[in-house]
């Protein structure tokens, strides 16, 4: 909440302008370059140097976005967890563990939507349809709804302080669905396939360069992810600024109409 | 004030103050007004909605999405006398497709089963691939309306070298 001075009914003419704020620095600049370049070796590499596969054929270069977007999406829905701890659990409550859980769970909500949406793109190629309500696809649709919810429960409105509770707690549980997703297609016969590079035994079935192709897309989805967090805990710590702001103004016009109110009566 | 029913009282000093609720000329009252957010409530219930509907779908579909070839009648929940989704790898030379109509053999574990579907499977499907095909089964073969082509966890160039000796892995990978 900003500070409000009681004897300020209105603005000074003399008082400079508002500065216009913005959410970047030289660190996300930095960061964005890096994404677009991290970008551009994965457009080069998935879909000219690597090549197709012995059974997908060219179908196979859905994997580089489809595989590092749900990782990623793993990781933004940890942030949102950890984050979501050190609010409740720290003694301070810091609104801003809150905003990055916020923002890390709309970033994860989108890439878990992009997941899906080339993985079905995917599965028309390969298996022949684009949807079926197997043990991964159905838990991935399951951990977007959530996600999508608890972007719901951050909306529904009370104090910052109320939001980031409620919010936190939710975080909290909901990222025990990510191991669910995980191994579903260990745990239940399934029709997707079981991990290639992120399983427990350690041997990962895949053509060298195709591996190297998969590694560049999650460094390129990291990129993103991080300057897409930088920008939007900024954009949310204004948000919320803007709303303070927004009562600090309704509270002056107030003071501004009994302070009339008093002038006429005398 | 614009109420026309003021209701005048005396302060500490002596002044009158105005202490009737502010209200428009309309009547209606004056003031922050305390405006319900009801998107994020309708996005909370399309949730519930939605994953009432995934879980639903899910047990429907059983959490075991389908039964191997040699576990009919044998496992529980893959009963011949009903529909079925069965998973087994497309025999070497076994396809063949005449009038719209894809006949081919399917086994697992050394048993082995003649599938008979109208149309043409889509997706990757060849020999030597597993598949999952959904159907009844009728006279010792199965009459599939669905062919789905699962994939390995192995990814392997077009362009390597063995690919001669990865197709004949394939084939041989009856336990996947």
């Amino acid at each position: 909440m900003t500070t409000i001075d009681p004897a300020r009914t209105e603005l000074q003419p003399s008082e400079p302008p508002p500065q216009r704020r913005s959410t970047g620095t030289r660190a996300t600049r930095l960061v964005g370059i890096g994404c677009i370049t991290a970008m551009g070796w994965l457009v080069a590499f998935g879909l000219g140097f690597s090549p197709a596969d012995r059974d997908q054929k060219e179908s196979v270069r859905i994997l580089y976005v489809h595989v590092p977007t749900i990782w990623l999406a793993y990781l933004a829905f940890v942030v949102t967890a950890v984050s979501s701890g050190l609010y409740l659990l720290t003694k301070k409550q810091s609104l801003g563990w809150d905003r990055v859980a916020g923002a890390s769970a709309e970033i994860g909500v989108a890439f878990v939507a992009v997941t899906l949406a080339v993985g079905s793109l995917w599965g028309r190629l390969t298996w022949g349809v684009f949807w079926q309500w197997d043990a991964r696809l159905t838990t991935t649709a399951l951990l977007f709804v959530t996600y999508i919810g608890y972007l719901a429960v951050r909306r529904l409105g009370g104090s910052h302080q109320q939001r980031a509770k409620r919010s936190a707690v939710l975080g909290m549980i909901a990222v025990i669905e990510i191991p669910l997703v995980h191994f579903s297609v260990k745990m239940w016969r399934s029709l997707h396939q079981e991990a290639t590079v992120a399983n427990l035994d350690g041997d990962t079935k895949m053509d060298g360069i195709m591996l190297f192709s998969l590694f560049v897309g999650v460094i390129a989805f990291t990129f993103l992810y991080v300057w897409l967090m930088l920008h939007r805990t900024r954009a949310m710590a204004m948000e919320d600024m803007l709303e303070d702001r927004g009562l600090d103004d309704a509270l002056i016009a107030r003071r501004a109409e009994a302070a009339n109110q008093q002038n006429g009566a005398h | 004030m614009n109420t026309p029913e003021s209701i005048p009282t005396t302060s500490n000093d002596g002044s009158d103050m105005d202490l009737s609720p502010r209200t428009n000329v309309d009547g209606t009252a004056v003031g922050v007004k305390r405006k319900r957010n009801v998107v994020p409530l309708i996005v909370l219930a399309m949730v519930f909605v939605a994953g009432g509907v995934i879980v639903t779908q899910f047990l429907t579909s059983a959490v075991d999405y389908y039964c191997n070839v040699d576990e009919v009648g044998v496992r529980d929940g893959c009963d011949g006398d009903r529909r079925i989704r069965l998973q087994g790898t497309v025999d070497k030379g076994s396809v063949d497709i005449a009038n719209g109509v894809t006949a081919f053999t399917i086994s697992f574990n050394g048993e082995h089963l003649p599938v008979r579907y109208e149309g043409q499977p889509g997706g990757i499907f060849r020999e030597c691939l597993p598949v999952v095909v959904h159907g009844v089964i009728d006279n010792g073969a199965l009459l599939g309306d669905r062919v789905e082509v699962r994939h390995s966890d192995e990814y392997v160039s077009v362009n390597d070298e063995r690919v001669a000796d990865a197709q004949d892995l394939g084939c041989d990978a009856g336990s996947a």
